[in-house]
């Protein structure tokens, strides 16, 4: 007997890249700022994924893009990690995704403004 | 003997004043004998004649004669004396009129017949009018002489005679269609073509109206006192004929509102029937009109009762039919403003849902559209709603009872009526947002009390739109949502084309102006992960051809998916899915594809030895037919430890698929092998040609199932509460469970829970008090 | 859109209900996203044995990028703790309620550190500006600029 899949449809997942040594546990690991998984999305948002994606500091520390710029946009922070007060950086490579990208760089304009204003 | 003396000179006295009253100043004793002339005279003039001999005849006196006679008589003052007389007559001679009407009755008693007792009443009315004092002697004369015929006359009257007259007025209504507009003038005229009555002649009962001329034999009636006598068997004539009328013309026409044209007919028939009856002699129709108020809102009534009965006996079917029964409904609205039948139209609805609706063999979804009905029909009825609240009560109890309820709506809601249900809601239903009953509120200028009739629980402003109700039925919409979540899981799961996406997508629009954007935006990332899906495929496709075209999800927005069959799909199968997966990476470096290989379709094409068969299967099915393509004979636990995690019922089911297919054939007990060449005739069922579908619901947990897990975490100390401290509200439920460590439900939740576990039958509720089920 | 402080301040909530608070630390009322109370105790060895201490907590719409203002509650029978760096209205002088707060910091660790903080009081005594603070100080301690009496807190 020879089968030949004309046609498949299956289901899955995506979850967020976090490095091959990342293994994560069952509920999925939480944005430290808003504690929504983050696969989910942060309370800004109403759509996951691409629409809310993550963003990585130097440090290793991970959150989502929107809640971290919230933080650092903030005079308070002083610009710093949320985790180890150290000054936070973004790691660019992570957001190379050109969705992703236009989104980020949208985000940071109206960010801007806001700070302007 | 002076006393004596005394005696005869009072007699002496008393005899001249006598003489002298009737003497007068006549000279000698002409006075007295002119007196005694008059008094033969009018007595003979007055004396009852017996009409059944024909040799009687009238004394013939001119009625100057008479006038003269009494003229005298009442200058002696010797009127009284003479009425006396004539009442004694009458009563003496009123044996010749038993003599008849032991005759007539007696002829009743043997034919039945109406007419003979019609032929009585008109041979009464000729002794009356013959015994009659035709001269002028006042009316005091005349009234005293009905009122003493009428005494003799009801006195000798066998109790038969009521129902003779009876059924002799029912005949003087008759079916209204056999009655040509013209006969019906509103006054009785006796130029009617019916005024040939009173022929004598026995009739065969086909001519029997024919010979009954309604206004004279009412006349009769009237002159007898048989009207007033008989006043409530005449009326009970009429009301039975409007009701056979009613129940004849209106029985299930629904359609339109019978009452206008019911109006119609009393004008046309009842009316004119009620003037000869209870105006006779009316010059004008506004003099009828006076006559007949007190009798015709009584009539009036009736119709409304008839029609109120009716329709209260109809209503089940009525809703059923609703809306092409709208005019009945519009009726019944008007009856009952007019009859006080609210409480006999509750109780038949209930009865005959009980009988009808609320049994295991209804489906919950046909309950459902005859509650949808029965809301929109007694709001047209009862716009207040507090019928419907009485109607309601019980549905809403058993609905809610029902395992399948929540999904029936939603399904409904979706318009998931694929196995021909119909839609609650039709496009005429304002889509808004879910309401709640609210607290009354007293400084609300538009404050109204309860109805009356309303019962303890009753609220005005309960939700009015369909939806808020059924949704009402539950503590918490959450459930709803919820469901309706799983709901288009498995719906999207099982769409393939962009077409069904859309659909649900529109749903999805409508739902949220019902249930609230927030509520539904998981909703809407479950949409926006299919088009995303598409749109990643698309791309994949341009940069790598593939057969693969996966759905990909956003897990923490979806229902569990369950995966309690997690797994490995096999040969050429694994490669598919290592490509694409390559290929999203490429496309999406930041994210990562995780299967789950137990959901999801596949179209394969088996070319076997002798013939090739077509089919769309399940994963599972697929990554066994797979490995059957490797080895021709596998048993299942072998299958199941080549694919992983795999119950083996699970295991055993997607084998029958091939089976039913023709493709294996079990040998053993638990060992299967593939037919390379078909079975002769033993499996007509494989038809290579046309692709099977061996697809059903997605396996997603329902949310009932995912509370039933949730409801075990807290069940010993709900339990525990309701034993120790008996049955218990809900927010007293959720606030002693806040006692309880790990407890973080909102009460919304908590009634979710609760209502699971009553439909898991450990709880019951009543009167909004939890207790726990014994 | 509902203020990014109610589904954080939810997510925790959950966690304390399904999780319990770590020992010494008991919620007390938390029926809004806006204000919530929890007794603290030191547990072992301390000055403050067999002291419970209540902790009210106001939070903005901001929350957690905004600190939330947390104060020891005084009056109807509770008082503040006698600490160093604690006023006598309750008020805290924690960096870590002002310019070392971190969104991911949260009222869990909030309380922690308040235990620890009075855990390693060595002498129970007011701030030495206390009185003139508490003339002057404004209702919401978040809106004194404190200077860190130590870095460790």
């Amino acid at each position: 007997m020879k089968v030949t899949v004309k046609q498949w449809h299956p289901v899955a997942q995506w979850r967020w890249d976090m490095g091959d040594d990342h293994t994560p546990d069952e509920e999925g690991d939480v944005c430290g700022i808003c504690r929504v998984p983050y696969e989910g999305c942060c309370p800004a948002c109403k759509m996951p994924g691409d629409d809310c994606p993550l963003m990585w500091g130097q440090c290793t520390h991970v959150f989502h893009m929107h809640c971290v710029l919230k933080w650092t946009n903030t005079a308070a922070s002083k610009g710093l990690c949320p985790m180890d007060r150290r000054p936070w950086s973004a790691v660019p490579c992570l957001l190379s995704s050109s969705v992703a990208f236009a989104e980020h760089r949208s985000f940071l304009v109206t960010a801007d403004r806001k700070v302007a204003r | 003997m002076a006393a004596s003396a005394a005696l005869r000179a009072q007699v002496a006295a008393k005899w001249q004043e006598s003489f002298n009253r009737l003497n007068r100043t006549e000279p000698g004793i002409s006075g007295l004998t002119n007196y005694s002339h008059a008094w033969n005279l009018a007595r003979e003039a007055l004396r009852p004649m017996d009409i059944s001999d024909p040799k009687a005849k009238p004394p013939g006196f001119s009625l100057e004669q008479v006038r003269h006679a009494c003229e005298v008589l009442n200058k002696c003052r010797r009127l009284p004396i003479l009425l006396e007389v004539f009442t004694a007559d009458v009563k003496e001679s009123f044996v010749w009129i038993n003599r008849e009407i032991d005759a007539y009755m007696a002829q009743y008693q043997e034919t039945n017949d109406p007419v003979v007792v019609s032929q009585l009443v008109l041979r009464l009315r000729q002794w009356y009018l013959a015994w009659k004092p035709k001269y002028p002697l006042g009316s005091h004369l005349t009234a005293s002489y009905t009122l003493n015929f009428q005494t003799h006359l009801f006195a000798h009257l066998p109790p038969e005679f009521a129902a003779g007259f009876k059924a002799l007025c029912d005949l003087t209504l008759i079916p209204s269609e056999s009655i040509l507009p013209a006969q019906h003038a509103f006054l009785p005229s006796t130029s009617s073509p019916l005024a040939t009555a009173m022929s004598t002649d026995m009739s065969s009962p086909s001519q029997l109206q024919t010979q009954i001329h309604t206004p004279t034999l009412f006349s009769a009636f009237d002159t007898l006192g048989l009207i007033d006598r008989y006043d409530s068997l005449l009326a009970s004539v009429g009301y039975t004929f409007i009701s056979a009328h009613i129940s004849s013309t209106c029985a299930r026409q629904w359609t339109k509102p019978v009452l206008p044209e019911l109006r119609k007919w009393m004008t046309d028939v009842i009316v004119p029937w009620l003037v000869v009856g209870y105006a006779p002699g009316c010059k004008s129709a506004e003099e009828a009109r006076g006559m007949l108020q007190g009798v015709g809102s009584r009539f009036d009534f009736w119709v409304n009762k008839c029609v109120c009965d009716l329709r209260t006996e109809e209503i089940f079917d009525i809703i059923i039919d609703y809306p092409e029964s709208a005019g009945a409904l519009e009726d019944l609205k008007e009856c009952l403003q007019r009859v006080d039948q609210r409480a006999a139209l509750v109780s038949a609805l209930r009865k005959a849902q009980r009988k009808r609706l609320l049994h295991p063999a209804a489906e919950t979804k046909v309950i459902l559209s005859q509650y949808v009905a029965t809301i929109r029909c007694l709001r047209i009825v009862d716009p207040p709603g507090v019928l419907l609240y009485k109607v309601a009560d019980p549905i809403r109890r058993y609905l809610r009872d029902r395992p399948d309820t929540i999904r029936a709506i939603v399904a409904n809601l979706v318009g998931d009526d694929d196995d021909g249900g119909e839609a609650l809601l039709d496009d005429s239903e304002p889509v808004q947002p879910l309401q709640t009953a609210e607290v009354e509120d007293y400084t609300e200028p538009n404050w109204e009390p309860e109805p009356i009739d309303a019962g303890r629980d009753f609220r005005l402003n309960k939700p009015s739109d369909i939806i808020s109700t059924l949704v009402s039925i539950y503590d918490s919409k959450d459930l709803f949502v919820k469901e309706l979540q799983v709901m288009l899981a498995q719906r999207l799961l099982g769409v393939r084309d962009e077409e069904g996406v859309e659909r649900e997508r529109r749903n999805i629009e409508i739902l949220k102006i019902r249930f609230g954007e927030a509520a539904l935006q998981v909703c809407e990332v479950m949409l926006r992960d299919m088009t995303d899906s598409k749109r990643i495929d698309q791309h994949v496709q341009t940069q790598k051809p593939s057969i693969v075209h996966p759905t990909i999800i956003s897990k923490q927005f979806w229902p569990s998916l369950d995966s309690s069959t997690d797994i490995v799909m096999p040969g050429q199968f694994q490669t598919l899915q290592e490509a694409y997966a390559k290929e999203f990476m490429t496309f999406k470096p930041d994210k990562r594809l995780k299967w789950l290989p137990h959901l999801g379709t596949v179209d394969l094409e088996l070319e076997l030895a002798d013939r090739v068969v077509v089919a769309t299967v399940p994963a599972l099915e697929a990554a066994f037919i797979e490995l059957f393509s490797e080895s021709a004979r596998w048993t299942v636990d072998d299958l199941r430890a080549r694919v992983g995690a795999v119950e083996r019922p699970a295991a055993l089911k997607a084998l029958l698929t091939w089976v039913d297919l023709g493709v294996l054939k079990e040998e053993n007990e638990g060992e299967f092998i593939l037919l390379e060449t078909a079975e002769e005739g033993g499996h007509a069922r494989s038809r290579p040609t046309a692709p099977v579908m061996a697809m059903e619901e997605p396996p997603i947990v329902s949310s009932q199932e995912q509370e039933m897990a949730q409801i075990q975490v807290y069940w010993k100390f709900i339990e525990g509460m309701l034993t120790n401290l008996g049955p218990m509200s809900l927010d007293r439920v959720h606030g002693m469970l806040k006692l309880a460590p790990d407890y973080d439900r909102t009460m919304d939740q908590l009634a979710g829970l609760l209502e699971a576990a009553r439909r898991e039958g450990m709880l019951v509720v009543r009167d909004g008090l939890w207790r726990l089920n014994k | 859109m509902a203020a990014i402080s109610t589904r954080r301040l939810g997510k925790e909530l959950k966690e304390i209900h399904s999780e319990g608070c770590p020992v010494g630390v008991t919620l007390v009322s938390a029926d809004n996203f806006e204000c919530w109370y929890f007794t603290i105790q030191v547990m072992g060895e301390s000055e403050y044995e067999g002291e419970a201490f209540m902790l009210k907590f106001r939070f903005e719409p901001t929350y957690p990028i905004a600190s939330p203002a947390v104060q020891f509650v005084v009056g109807n029978g509770q008082e503040a703790p006698v600490h160093p760096h604690v006023y006598s209205n309750g008020h805290i002088c924690a960096s870590i309620l002002g310019n070392e707060w971190s969104p991911v910091l949260g009222v869990i660790s909030i309380c922690v550190t308040l235990q620890s903080m009075l855990a390693s009081c060595k002498k129970k005594e007011r701030p030495t500006d206390n009185e003139r603070y508490v003339k002057h100080a404004p209702e919401n301690p978040k809106k004194t600029r404190f200077e860190y009496h130590d870095d460790d807190v």
